[in-house]
């Protein structure tokens, strides 16, 4: 098997942080070789130093054999070697074609853009990624998220690599889109392209990948063929136990009913139309569909964040009319938000802030914080919910993704809430942070709060609902109990609103 | 500033602390030397404000003895009063986020609203009636907190962007202190013992203790400020709505009171700093305090707080205020022309965000090598 | 109006120029029934007054002066302020000569700047005549009546010395560094006071025009020299800001001002400020305006030169009584 990038020997240490020990890894000619470990295990990592943007500390690099120095990206991509990051770095005020192009655009003459020329290779580059109907002069701000997705992998097909790096490259994408990029691998691969591929999604890269390695607390603890493995070993390797604990079964009595909805209605380009639902104590209630479904609209309007046209919501039995954020608070709402950078963290406060920020009024001696009264709860969710922090006072940004999820939940659990809304809760999570997102929220349940939550992944939302609905267009289209809920039956519903007539 | 280093002292202790078994990540004892030295400089650079403040009294000092004379010291500290007390204003706005450029206006307002109290009365039905110089002040400062409440609304409820709804603030604000008085000065603020109303000195001219009345007033102020900001959920508040506006809806936070409560704030200050160079200056004319908003900002800037919003210290905005003044009057002291001193006082102002900015950076990689 | 054929109009032109002196004489009859005599220029019976800012009493005086003398002759009246902005200004120039101004009355907001708008009128058939403040070029306005700041100045200086008793420290406050008046003051001033040698000036400082910051930096001054035992500013509200820092002090300072405005005459009378420099304000504007109505009914003639400089009066505890809105009374 020839192998075309090798790290040998390769450490770095950040300061006194040791975050890859020792690592020598192999990635094979033409080969879609994935990348899998929780956060934090080093994969970011490595695969900063094989682009480029990262030094080791020691080791080295071969290339087709040959040692290299990759001083920058610019150094990395002259030798072939492409990334697509997780994070998008494309230019929402530009069209689809000027991103594929910038900062390389083509030339007519020595000075002017040749835009017709940028347009007809844009054109093409889109057809290979499915998307045939996508014109190349949209703006991409206009693209649904997924789509920008896919212009980011566009700007390296354009390029001439022979590895190309993909760190969580499905994140945001509906499983068609997946489908697409992974018939785009397999081309790739054909052009004897190596792939290097991180990701979470274990149904996902089980179907594309080659070689898999795995990476636990900065070390590579496991190197072997995809088809010599199966989706247990991958988990025990990555966490080191069994994977039937991964997602945990919530099996508590199901009580009064908590949460009440009927006949919601929002107006807007993503509309939610007509949805009751029930949410009772001691349930999990998943919400499955596609993005754009209406999911992430649904639940900001039940916490208030959006103003609906019609329908009532009521809580513990309560109607709350005034639908505002502190109403619905106050009635027993939280929501934790899909996509917490944006809407969960406030990136400039320290752990301790953001924990307390729903709550700062009860932390008040004559008016004033209480800092022993702060420090104490913010500690005790810390615990709690086994948040790993290097310190009260620290950054919220410097935890990884599935603490400063835990960080927003432990915010959302302060409000004493009786339903809590979880939006894409597992969502660019690692592994081992899933599987204890996934014990809390059955804990919840059995405390007797009401759980519901939204989720992109079909194992995810089988495993741990209670109870099914699928969303789509804004419509409630199925529902589903634990005992009769199969996969052809939810991706059938989520694609089409006709469902909802035959399953009555 | 004293704020800023210690709160880097609590991360930076935080961090030492955190046992190790809690995470493979934290650091460990043998740190190496150029992360030491990336946190001494990140800690010179917090401290920037201080260092350029202690800088400055030396280099002027050595040019003239007058400069560290206690009389010198009060003087100068004087000055930079009206400066830090509107400075301390428009900081609750930019830890919003937003940004008060009427500021200078609502003090040139309120000064002229409280000169013409004073001066000629107030006209009633029933006759002329003089308020005493308490009232005066109260009344003058509420006129600050209600254009500032104006400014509020319209940018919470009208959804204009803050810097066109204080700019048009600034014009309507100078034209309503012009109106006032027809664009005349109050001449002769002292009042009459028949009227009940002499005193107004009080707080711009008289000392207590051998320190200015506006000196004290600008250490209250202060005080009360950086209680309200780093001790009463109120001031979080104002930080999270800075430092993520949605994130901070989705705590429940009512954004549009904080939003408006900050610009009655802002106003209010700039309403009592107003009042304080009227009062020293014993009349009232409507030019007060013209272009001060743009000090006040640079006070804040320069001490730290970010125009983004979230981040910054009440601290920070006082030692930017004492640099600004401390600057100027020294170059008046040691008789540097008046281009020379525009010239200096806007290159240290650049300086300041270039350094802020050199902070950021050494403080998100530091995040990084702790994360 | 309407019964007035243009060839009549003509014919009155030709009449005023031959018979412009006795038109200049009798200017001030009847004015609303007059635009038959008057001249063709004279599309409109409209004065427009261009100053800086009213906030400062001086150009507050000047602008009621002008305003007055033009109502009592006859004339409707514009009154705009400039904010010592040329573009402002310009725009304000425009509009008189789309609305056909008999004349402008310019305190003008720059020596230079002003010149192409002043021209502009002058192109469109409207006088020009500027008070206070002069342009750098002649043969564009038809009048420039200022007050002699030199001459002023050299008053002022003068008693200063004589407060002084000719010797000790002094600080001088110097106004807008690119307004001409304030170099003109300062060299007035030290025409006099460099000739005495124990006079000496210790610091410097521009507080551009304004009140605070004549305060601060007086304050400041008096910190580095505590010695001074003078100073002089170089309009009155900086006197005023000096007299306020004097005051905090509690010394014995002399301060004199310049311009006579009425809050510093009566601080003189209060014995508090010890002298200033009255402009005729009032009297220049009233001046211009006189002058701009006979230029009109002569048919577009002066027989006054282009250049007037009218000279100041010191003010001092002497006179101070007398002095009433920029004019001392019987002078």
């Amino acid at each position: 098997m020839p192998e075309i990038l090798e790290a040998r020997n390769i450490s770095k240490n950040y300061g006194g942080v040791r975050a890859l020990k020792d690592v020598t890894f192999t990635a094979y000619r033409g080969k879609v070789n994935v990348l899998v470990g929780e956060n934090g295990a080093g994969k970011s990592t490595l695969m900063k130093i094989l682009s480029g943007s990262e030094q080791p500390t020691s080791g080295e690099i071969l290339l087709e054999g040959e040692p290299v120095q990759l001083g920058s990206p610019r150094d990395a991509q002259a030798r072939g070697i492409g990334i697509i990051h997780q994070e998008l770095s494309l230019f929402p005020n530009m069209t689809i074609a000027e991103n594929l192009f910038a900062g390389r655009e083509l030339r007519k003459g020595s000075r002017f853009v040749d835009a017709a020329g940028q347009r007809r290779q844009a054109r093409e580059v889109l057809q290979r990624l499915g998307q045939d109907r996508l014109d190349p002069g949209t703006l991409v701000g206009d693209l649904p998220i997924g789509q920008q997705q896919l212009v980011e992998i566009g700007r390296v097909l354009l390029t001439d690599v022979r590895v190309l790096i993909m760190d969580e490259p499905t994140s945001a994408l509906s499983n068609h889109e997946v489908d697409v990029l992974f018939d785009v691998m397999g081309d790739l691969r054909r052009d004897d392209v190596t792939v290097i591929y991180i990701s979470h999604k274990l149904d996902e890269f089980r179907r594309i990948g080659d070689w898999v390695t795995v990476f636990r607390d900065g070390s590579l603890v496991a190197h072997e063929s995809m088809s010599r493995t199966d989706t247990g070993w991958i988990v025990r390797q990555m966490v080191g136990r069994d994977p039937d604990s991964l997602y945990v079964r919530n099996s508590s009595p199901v009580g009064d009913v908590l949460l009440d909805v009927r006949g919601l209605t929002v107006p807007g380009t993503v509309k939610v139309d007509d949805v009751s639902l029930t949410v009772r104590a001691g349930e999990v209630v998943g919400i499955y569909g596609l993005m754009g479904a209406g999911r992430t609209e649904l639940v900001e309007t039940l916490m208030g964040m959006r103003k609906a046209s019609a329908g009532e919501v009521a809580i513990k039995g309560k109607p709350e009319p005034k639908g505002t954020v502190q109403a619905r608070m106050a009635a027993g709402l939280a929501l934790v938000p899909e996509d917490r950078q944006r809407d969960g963290l406030v990136q400039t406060m320290s752990v301790r802030e953001n924990i307390l920020l729903a709550t700062l009024a009860r932390m008040t001696r004559g008016g004033l914080l209480n800092g022993g009264a702060e420090q104490r709860t913010a500690k005790d969710k810390v615990g709690e919910l086994a948040i790993k922090i290097p310190g009260l006072g620290a950054l919220v940004t410097a935890l990884s993704g599935g603490n400063q999820q835990k960080v927003v939940l432990a915010r959302a659990l302060l409000t004493d809430p009786v339903v809590l809304l979880l939006d894409e809760p597992t969502r660019g999570i690692d592994v081992g942070a899933k599987s204890q997102i996934a014990s809390l929220m059955a804990d919840l349940a059995a405390q007797g709060f009401g759980v519901l939550f939204i989720s992109s992944e079909l194992a995810e939302v089988m495993a741990m609902a209670d109870r099914v609905l699928v969303m789509a267009r804004g419509r409630v289209t199925a529902e589903f109990t634990a005992e009769n809920v199969t996969e052809e039956a939810l991706v059938s519903a989520s694609a089409s609103e006709s469902v909802l007539e035959a399953a009555k | 500033m004293y704020g800023c280093v210690l709160e880097g002292w609590e991360k930076m202790t935080d961090t030492h602390v955190a046992p190790p078994k809690k995470a493979a990540a934290a650091p460990q004892p043998d740190e190496p030397k150029n992360t030491a030295l990336a946190r001494a400089a990140l800690l010179l650079l917090r401290g920037r404000t201080l260092v350029v403040l202690v800088l400055l009294i030396i280099i002027f000092s050595s040019i003239s003895s007058e400069y560290l004379t206690q009389s010198n010291l009060i003087l100068m500290t004087k000055h930079v009063a009206i400066n830090a007390i509107l400075a301390i204003g428009v900081t609750f706005v930019i830890l919003t986020g937003g940004i008060d450029l009427s500021v200078g206006s609502i003090a040139g307002l309120a000064s002229m609203v409280a000169g013409g109290l004073l001066f000629k009365g107030f006209d009633m039905p029933g006759g002329t009636v003089f308020f005493s110089v308490a009232v005066v002040i109260l009344i003058g400062i509420v006129v600050g907190a209600l254009v500032g409440a104006v400014n509020g609304v319209l940018i919470t409820r009208f959804k204009v962007a803050p810097f066109i709804a204080t700019l048009g603030m600034l014009y309507v604000a100078r034209g309503a202190a012009q109106l006032h008085s027809d664009g005349g000065t109050y001449p002769d603020l002292a009042g009459t013992e028949a009227r009940g109303n002499t005193g107004f000195g009080f707080i711009g001219v008289d000392s207590i203790l051998g320190i200015p009345v506006a000196v004290w007033i600008m250490v209250v102020v202060a005080a009360a400020a950086i209680i309200v900001t780093t001790k009463t959920p109120f001031g979080k508040r104002i930080f999270a709505v800075g430092g993520n506006e949605r994130a901070a809806v989705l705590s429940g936070i009512r954004v549009n009171r904080i939003k408006i409560a900050v610009y009655v704030i802002s106003g209010a200050c700039a309403a009592l700093a107003g009042l304080l160079l009227t009062s020293e200056l014993g009349a009232a004319y409507p030019d007060t305090a013209t272009t001060y908003e743009l000090n006040a900002i640079a006070a804040a800037v320069l001490g730290g707080t970010a125009l983004a919003g979230g981040r910054g210290t009440i601290i920070g905005t006082v030692m930017g205020a004492f640099v600004i003044g401390f600057l100027s009057d020294g170059l008046v002291l040691v008789g540097v022309s008046t281009f020379w001193q525009s010239v200096v006082k806007g290159a240290v102002i650049v300086f300041a965000v270039i350094t802020e900015q050199a902070q950021q950076r050494l403080q998100s990689n530091l995040t990084k090598r702790t994360a | 109006m309407k019964y007035l054929p243009s060839r009549r109009a003509l014919l009155a032109v030709g009449a005023a120029s031959v018979l412009a002196l006795a038109a200049c004489g009798g200017g001030d009859d009847e004015g609303s029934s007059g635009s038959g005599e008057s001249a063709a220029p004279a599309a409109s019976k409209l004065v427009v007054i261009i100053t800086p800012s009213p906030d400062n009493v001086f150009f507050k005086a000047e602008q009621d002066a002008a305003a007055a003398q033009a109502k009592k002759l006859g004339y409707e009246t514009l009154v705009l302020s400039h904010d010592d902005d040329p573009t402002k200004q310009s725009q304000q120039f425009d509009t008189a000569i789309s609305r056909k101004a008999a004349a402008i009355i310019l305190d003008n907001a720059g020596a230079d700047a002003s010149v192409t708008a002043i021209q502009r009128a002058k192109d469109a058939n409207i006088p020009t005549f500027l008070i206070d403040r002069e342009i750098n070029k002649t043969g564009v306005a038809v009048a420039q009546i200022v007050s002699n700041n030199a001459q002023g100045a050299g008053l002022g200086g003068q008693e200063f010395a004589k407060l002084m008793g000719n010797k000790g420290e002094y600080a001088e406050l110097t106004g807008k560094p690119t307004d001409t008046n304030a170099g003109v003051r300062s060299k007035g001033y030290h025409g006099i006071l460099d000739q005495y040698p124990d006079l000496k000036m210790v610091a410097q400082q521009s507080a551009n025009w304004d009140q605070a910051e004549a305060l601060q930096k007086t304050q400041t001054i008096l910190q580095a020299h505590p010695n001074i035992k003078g100073i002089i500013a170089g309009n009155d509200t900086m006197a005023l800001g000096a007299w306020a820092a004097v005051q905090a002090a509690k010394k014995d300072i002399v301060v004199v001002g310049f311009d006579g405005s009425p809050d510093v005459v009566s601080s003189i009378q209060k014995k508090a400020i010890k002298a200033t420099v009255l402009q005729p304000a009032s009297k220049i504007a009233e001046m211009a305006v006189d002058q701009a109505d006979a230029y009109i009914k002569a048919g577009g003639k002066t027989d006054q030169p282009e250049k007037q400089s009218i000279d100041c009066v010191l003010v001092n505890p002497d006179n101070a009584d007398s002095v009433k809105n920029f004019a001392v009374e019987g002078s």
